[in-house]
């Protein structure tokens, strides 16, 4: 974190040009950070395929509306910035195109004050890797007694800062740190936590217990369901990776305004309520000490609470300057992580309810293909491999299924249930579905 | 980019003499990178940008086998020697943290030198003129369309490498790589589909080229025309069928279902592997049917050395239906009981590096005629094919599998998904399209089903692997079709 002088010229440079008439405005938002990290593979800590990293790296964002009003955006890395950074501004100039959208920067704002930085972590982002070694010594044991074949996983910390100036006068500074630590059982099972600072050592060992736990009653094969439309609890961390992720792909302002996706600029603040009529999507990056808590993006938009959906109509996509100019809003705080989502529906009930009404149908720990799936159309077909048959009594045990149906169907339903999980911020979802088990 | 990484070699070999002096093993590994990007839309340019990047990591491996990897974003002669201090102070750590040893195997002295003739010509790229040369392709490929959202995208990727280890070995190498993409979507009562379609050339000037430009707009042409027939397709139920796929779904089969598996790095938990050691000479599909992975020049995922400074060689995974060989790197070839094989790659300088395969492909011997060109199959060519070869006489009805939209698979236990762009249900008399549905299984199920395969051999599937949190490019293939019996361990679907 040595860079400033260098962000310091830098940004010299481009008050030079906008002196003389060659820059009408300009951002530039540099990061720095360090991160140290540790893998384990099949039971083998730090080997060469995973071996304890330390890295250092940073990079200077920009973005310039030239005199003509042709914009550009960019990236220059930390070694160019030292060494000729009149050249990659005369690079920058001959990437300008014309983007009228895109062209201007926002004005300077109080910014919010939350707290992002915890110093017990910049210590392990520096090399102190104890507070690693105790958690592994546990990790370990736990698992020599689980009767698990296999365990893998990660542990990391990191430590960095952002500064952001621009022509409007801004000159925003934030620093922050993160930290986290997974663990993957026989290559099927995983949990794991990532925030500002370590979880307590009483949420670590709850996390553990849960986890083997699960493993238990997944170690034991159960006689599947017979196919067709069946109860589904999805866990919380599919809900994240498909469900939210669709949801958020068809919230962008990008997928909004090109009209690829479900929804229309008109859907935005009208009165019809595209999704069911109790549901609400919101994120506030203001909640200190969480992973998503933020001062500002790297456009230089403030941190601030953004509702997206509200009692089932759709209130603003997702943000940045460009598209809001383009739709004619106001830009917001993009989520960074969803710590700071809140997804939930008038009734939210408990994880042990959830699972009773369950009861005939399966329980999702974990898909495969997500990333293979035609985000657009809101259509899935998942192979649910990592599954558990639900019974009146709670899970039987382990099945493997595919899972069907349309996202968008099963936001409107009215038999949807958000369902609290242990230790989650994120909801389980229970809805009903195409089962087939194989 | 050529003359920096000749110049970097003084800096790496000042610390190859300073690892030699500590008695650590060293692998450095240098890298510089450009991305030139531009994306058009309805007649607009929407981003243009080029970007650089450069660093390097210095991997250690000290007297006692704990290993480290410290990395830089410059080369700042002093900050490197204080990167290999530092790496091996962390390396000495991690006994504390229970970390493992390893053994540093003899390997041999390699020095080489790859640039493709097409290297230079990536730092004159004018991304206005290809900003304009965008916007016409997306009206040649729209064709009044107006209903439908085409996104074209043009990267240009130049990847450059110097790899030095302690002794004596000193390679680099630098990948071009440039792919023009095509998105499109159409919405039609409240109801979006979308479908991609790509191709990839070693050339940046490859927007000048008209095979390119005709075989880009072919596969852009048929991915609109998809996305408008999408919305009214039923979905498909599940079940398993007899399947025919197209050679991009064949390498996501070979890559997902075999290749993953393969990876010796992962021989203490693999299907493929006992007590970590690779099943060599184990039946694992039809005796007609072999795998093999290799660097295949001017292709997408071509990499001549690995990110060891070895040479890559070929590596004949299955052998007609039986284990033969796997993708193996220094830490894991002895442990695996396979050769070494040069099979390392790594993302960045950042990255450890890990047995990654580069293009895979199935090839299965007899293969029918097809006669033409792949890219002018469509649905109805295919089934004439199929009767042509009377393959509509053992199966009544067979599902037609087109366009790979990528994969994942669980190398513990050896199941693999992939998704297609589109089904059809293919028989004598009809053709009926059905939205795109996952295809799961067991690999050891879905080789064993392959029956027989038409068409030469076309590797030009690209896609990109995603291993352990690592994007690097893969591509592949087969011949141009393969048709597989159903299998109970292989399913289709479902459909809601």
């Amino acid at each position: 974190m040595t860079s400033s002088p260098h962000f310091e010229r830098f940004i010299d440079l481009l008050r030079t040009r906008e002196a003389a008439g060659a820059v009408r405005a300009w951002s530039a938002a540099m990061q720095e950070g360090r991160r140290l990290s540790l893998g384990i593979k099949d039971r083998e800590i730090g080997n060469p395929h995973s071996p304890l990293r330390l890295s250092e790296d940073g990079g200077l964002h920009y973005r310039i509306v030239w005199d003509q009003g042709t914009y550009s955006a960019g990236r220059v890395e930390r070694r160019t910035l030292a060494d000729a950074p009149e050249e990659a501004l005369d690079e920058a100039r001959e990437t300008a195109y014309d983007d009228p959208d895109a062209a201007w920067i926002p004005p300077a704002v109080p910014l919010p004050a939350v707290e992002t930085h915890v110093a017990a972590t910049a210590r392990i982002a520096a090399g102190d890797t104890t507070p690693f070694a105790e958690r592994l010594g546990v990790i370990r044991a736990r698992f020599e007694r689980s009767g698990a074949r296999t365990w893998s996983g990660g542990c990391g910390a990191s430590e960095g800062s952002l500064r952001y100036a621009s022509s409007e006068g801004a000159d925003y500074r934030t620093a922050g740190t993160g930290v986290s630590w997974y663990v993957g059982l026989d290559g099927e099972l995983g949990d794991g936590h990532s925030g500002r600072h370590l979880d307590s050592d009483a949420e670590f060992d709850a996390r553990l217990s849960r986890l083997f736990s699960l493993r238990e009653i997944f170690s034991r094969e159960a006689t599947p369901p017979a196919p067709g439309t069946l109860p589904v609890l999805l866990d919380p961390g599919v809900v994240e990776s498909y469900v939210l992720g669709t949801l958020f792909h068809h919230l962008s302002g990008s997928t909004v305004a090109h009209g690829e996706g479900r929804f229309s600029r008109e859907d935005f603040g009208s009165e019809e309520r595209l999704l069911r009529d109790d549901l609400e999507l919101s994120h506030d990056p203001t909640v200190s000490l969480r992973r998503g808590t933020y001062r500002f993006t790297g456009e230089g938009v403030p941190a601030a609470p953004v509702t997206y959906v509200r009692g089932g109509r759709l209130v603003t996509p997702r943000l940045g300057l460009k598209y809001a100019r383009r739709l004619g809003l106001e830009p917001n705080a993009a989520p960074a992580a969803y710590d700071c989502v809140r997804f939930t529906g008038a009734e939210v009930v408990p994880f042990a309810e959830g699972l009773r009404r369950a009861a005939g149908g399966i329980r999702v720990l974990g898909v495969l293909g997500v990333h293979t799936q035609d985000i657009a159309s809101g259509d899935f077909s998942l192979a649910a491999p990592q599954s558990l048959a639900v019974g009146d009594e709670g899970e039987t045990g382990r099945v493997r299924a595919t899972i069907s149906g349309n996202l968008f169907d099963v936001l409107r339903d009215r038999a949807l249930r958000f369902v609290s999980f242990e230790g989650e911020t994120t909801p389980g979802l229970l809805f009903s579905c195409r089962v087939d088990p194989k | 980019m050529i003359e920096e990484l000749e110049g970097l070699g003084r800096l790496g070999e000042e610390l190859c003499e300073e690892a030699r002096r500590r008695s650590v093993r060293l692998f450095w590994r240098a890298q510089l990178r450009s991305i030139h990007s531009v994306a058009v839309q309805d007649g607009k340019t929407e981003s243009s940008s080029r970007v650089t990047a450069g660093g390097h990591g210095v991997h250690v491996v000290t007297a006692d086998g704990r290993s480290a990897l410290a990395s830089r974003d410059d080369f700042v002669p002093d900050a490197a020697r204080d990167l290999l201090a530092r790496a091996v102070e962390i390396a000495d750590g991690g006994a504390s943290l229970g970390a493992t040893r390893a053994v540093v195997p003899d390997l041999p002295r390699t020095r080489g030198v790859a640039v493709p003739e097409l290297v230079p010509a990536y730092d004159r790229i004018d991304l206005a003129d290809t900003a304009r040369r965008l916007t016409e392709l997306e009206q040649e490929i729209r064709a009044g369309e107006d209903d439908v959202q085409i996104r074209v995208g043009f990267r240009a990727d130049l990847d450059g490498w110097r790899i030095l280890r302690e002794d004596g070995s000193d390679v680099r190498f630098v990948i071009p790589r440039t792919v023009v993409s095509v998105r499109a979507a159409h919405r039609r009562a409240g109801r979006s589909h979308s479908a991609s379609a790509s191709a990839f050339s070693p050339s940046c000037r490859a927007l000048g080229c008209g095979d390119f430009v005709t075989l880009l707009t072919k596969r852009a042409r048929r991915a609109v025309e998809l996305v408008r027939r999408l919305p009214d397709a039923p979905a498909h139920p599940s079940g398993s069928f007899p399947l025919v796929i197209d050679y991009a779904l064949a390498k996501g089969l070979a890559h997902e279902a075999f290749g993953h598996a393969s990876e010796a790095d992962g021989f203490r938990s693999s299907v493929l592997a006992r007590d970590g050691r690779f099943r060599t000479g184990t039946r694992v599909g039809a005796d007609h049917v072999s795998i093999v992975d290799e660097p295949v020049a001017d292709d997408h995922a071509w990499q001549p050395f690995s990110a060891n400074g070895l040479t890559r060689d070929p590596v004949r995974i299955v052998d007609r239906g039986r284990l033969s060989e796997a993708l193996a790197d220094p830490w894991s070839a002895e442990a695996g009981g396979v050769p070494l094989r040069g099979s390392a790659r790594a993302e960045s300088y950042r990255s450890a590096p890990l047995p990654r395969m580069t293009n895979i492909r199935i090839e299965v011997d007899g293969a029918g005629p097809a006669p033409g060109d792949f890219e002018d199959y469509d649905p109805e060519r295919v089934r004439s094919l199929l009767a042509e070869a009377g393959v509509f006489r053992r199966h009544r009805e067979i599902r037609y599998l087109s366009g790979y939209s990528g994969g994942q698979v669980n190398t513990t236990s050896g199941e693999f998904v992939f998704n297609c762009k589109a089904i059809y249900v293919l028989d004598e008399s009809s053709i009926r399209l059905h939205k795109p549905a996952i295809f799961s299984g067991s690999m050891f199920g879905a080789l064993e089903s392959v029956r027989e395969a038409f068409g030469p051999l076309r590797l030009d599937a690209l896609g990109y692997c995603g291993k352990w949190g690592q994007s690097v490019p893969s591509s592949g293939g087969s011949h141009y079709f393969l048709v597989l019996d159903a299998h109970p361990e292989v399913k289709l679907g479902g459909g809601a």
